[in-house]
């Protein structure tokens, strides 16, 4: 797949939450094409809707309305079975809540994701100690998520998000817990991974990050707006 | 074998993480396979033995005739029968090739056995039978010293005899030769030209097969023509030749012997069957009741397991939620839980047989050999397949359960 096709295409995609009598819109109407290689930012205030978006993107919910295509192919027609199958090989998440497996080491969690593909890489090890090394985490290798601080999570939950080294980079907030100086480190190093090819879409608060990707969605109440497709 | 690899290896650390919990699961299976493990145990004590002993009295294929009283409409004419006799051996080996062995048998009436001063205590009684070699066949006795009868014995009504080893026990001294030795029956000296085989198998401390040491064999001429002093056979016994067509076989020699009979129904013959059909319908009955306690036990086992597995995917809701986010397949996460219930149930049994194992020598070591129950192979076999097949059963609904959690609203729950 060369540089610029498409990968993942929204329309019209709605979710919408029964509340008791009332429902909420976390999602209205979002409508975008996330092409190869692309580095996107998603902007908005809490409670916006960023989150549901980018569940909706690693196939981890589905929409209640619109239809979501991946590589050309309708998401819902996609059995459990294949869904998952593209989220072990294609698509690294890191979730704004770390979602670290808190009885399993730190190696053991980054490790993880490589035990669910179809066929485990003969350089397992290697690609363990490289995700771990990427964020500075090989010192804590054997410690338990518990011991570690909410910034080591972060960072983590991030190398395991690399580990199977994903088209797809979907990060919720990865920098959210993290200093100036390490969410730099972290904003550098997912640039890294963009320049190599990647597609990544992050959501962040920060204006200042934002500001690094080339393009910007803005989600405000469920809707999606696109900002300034500059540089 | 992957998964279920990891899974064995994720499922010793979740038994770790919950160790009071895992043990008290583990338990229920342990006992479960060992309560099992040891009545088939005693189980396969108790009919090995019984099978041994019913095969040692001639096996199925043996049919019995022996004298019995008329019936009432024919008691005016009893005396025309010659009853049973010789004759009818040769009458039943000329006329029903069916039979494969005939052995007819004259048994001693309060026979006295003795040698010098030492005399079979005849309380114990002794049996002393006049015999042809057929016995040996039908009857299953071997010959371990010395020789059988021979044609010239028969024909001369030889002063030879054949003992048991409790008779040779109570006639002669440890380590005295009995062979050529001359013992009285019935105060006339026989020589002893044959010690038979020691019969031994033991129930408790009683030897079932002790009456088979219990005889001593003279030549059936000899029976009739010295010690009896009348030629009525106390048994004719018959081997078939082909066992399945043994109903058949029985009418043959029924027939053959009303013939010689004259009509008169003097006679019954009988096969081991009955016997047979015992020992066949309280083997069903004790296999019908270990299998109940064997279900209720891996039911009470698999409820254990169960419990726990869904307790614990209760607690790991978050944790399924995660695997599947990052590309767990939902047959990955049902063979998680899976191969987790069976290293449970599979650590159960491994102890459970461990303790089966020094619970059987333990009992070995205090019951007497015979009763105790034994260290069948078909045991292992079935703790194994039972502690695995209570774990899949007890594993597959919960994880059933796990593999079918929506993967956001799992990441969700708090
Ligand atoms: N399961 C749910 N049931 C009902 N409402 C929900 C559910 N999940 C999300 N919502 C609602 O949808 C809206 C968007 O939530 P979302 O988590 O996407 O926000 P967000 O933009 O990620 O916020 P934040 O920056 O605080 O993480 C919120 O109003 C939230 O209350
Ligand atoms: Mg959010």
């Amino acid at each position: 797949m060369a540089l610029g096709d498409e990968v993942l295409r929204m329309e019209r995609v709605g979710k919408r939450y029964p509340m008791g009598d009332t429902v909420v819109d976390a999602l209205v109407d979002a409508s975008f094409v996330l092409s190869e290689g692309e580095a996107v930012a998603i902007l908005g205030p809490s409670g916006s809707g960023k989150s549901t978006l980018m569940h909706l993107l690693g196939f981890l919910d589905s929409p209640s309305s619109g239809e979501i295509l991946f590589e050309g192919r309708p998401v819902a027609a996609l059995t459990e079975r294949q869904r998952a199958r593209v989220r072990a090989e294609k698509i690294g998440f890191v979730f704004q809540a770390f979602n670290l497996l808190p009885r399993l080491t730190v190696r053991a969690n980054v490790a993880l994701p490589l035990a669910y593909l179809g066929h485990p890489p003969p350089d397992a090890e290697a690609r363990v100690d490289r995700a771990l090394a990427l964020v500075g985490m090989s010192n804590r290798a054997h410690h338990k998520p518990g011991e570690l601080s909410g910034g080591q999570r972060q960072r983590v939950a991030i190398a395991r998000a690399l580990v199977n080294e994903p088209r797809i980079l979907l990060a919720d907030e990865p920098t959210g817990n993290l200093d100036t100086k390490t969410a730099a480190a972290i904003l550098e190093l997912f640039q890294e991974l963009n320049r190599q090819g990647r597609t990544i879409v992050v959501v962040t608060h920060s204006p200042e990050i934002a500001g690094h990707f080339r393009r910007q969605l803005h989600v405000l109440d469920g809707r999606v707006a696109e900002k300034g497709a500059a540089s | 074998m992957r998964p279920l690899l990891s899974g064995l290896v994720n499922g010793f650390a979740e038994i770790w993480g919950h160790k009071l919990r895992s043990l008290l699961t583990i338990s229920c299976v342990m006992l479960g396979v060992a309560s099992l493990v040891v009545t088939t145990g005693f189980m396969e004590g108790f009919f090995d033995n019984w099978e041994t002993s019913l095969q040692e009295q001639g096996g199925i294929e043996k049919i019995s005739s022996l004298a019995q009283g008329v019936k009432e409409r024919q008691a005016p004419f009893a005396a025309v029968s010659p009853g049973l006799t010789p004759a009818d051996a040769l009458a039943l080996a000329a006329l029903a090739p069916q039979i494969a062995v005939i052995s007819p048998e004259i048994e001693a009436s309060r026979p006295k056995l003795s040698r010098g001063a030492r005399t079979y205590d005849r309380r114990r009684g002794a049996r002393v039978q006049g015999v042809t070699n057929a016995i040996f066949e039908i009857n299953r006795f071997e010959v371990a010293s010395g020789r059988m009868f021979s044609d010239l014995d028969m024909h001369d009504h030889a002063d030879v005899i054949i003992i048991g080893t409790r008779v040779r026990d109570a006639l002669f001294a440890p380590g005295e030769e009995a062979l050529g030795a001359l013992i009285d029956v019935n105060d006339r000296p026989f020589r002893v030209i044959g010690v038979l085989r020691n019969y031994e198998r033991f129930w408790g401390t009683y030897n079932t097969l002790d009456s088979k040491n219990e005889v001593a064999f003279v030549p059936l001429t000899t029976m009739a023509a010295k010690i009896q002093r009348s030629d009525r056979l106390s048994f004719l016994n018959m081997k078939a030749a082909d066992v399945t067509r043994l109903r058949e076989t029985v009418d043959t020699a029924s027939n053959v012997l009303a013939q010689t009979h004259r009509g008169i129904i003097d006679f019954d013959v009988r096969t081991s069957e009955e016997q047979l059909a015992s020992y066949a319908s309280t083997k069903a009955g004790f296999v019908i009741g270990g299998g109940a306690i064997a279900g209720i036990s891996l039911l009470v086992s698999g409820i254990g397991i169960m419990n726990l597995m869904l307790a614990s995917i209760n607690e790991r809701v978050r944790e399924i939620g995660i695997r599947k986010a990052i590309g767990a397949t939902p047959l990955d996460i049902f063979s998680q839980f899976v191969a987790e219930a069976v290293t449970l149930s599979l650590l159960g049994g491994l102890v459970g047989v461990a303790l089966a194992v020094v619970a059987i020598q333990g009992l070995a070591a205090v019951i007497p050999p015979g009763s105790a129950p034994v260290l069948a192979p078909s045991a292992f076999v079935v703790g194994f397949v039972f502690s695995v097949t209570s774990g899949v059963l007890a594993g597959i609904y919960p994880a059933a359960k796990a593999a079918k959690l929506d993967p956001i609203e799992a990441l969700r729950y708090e």
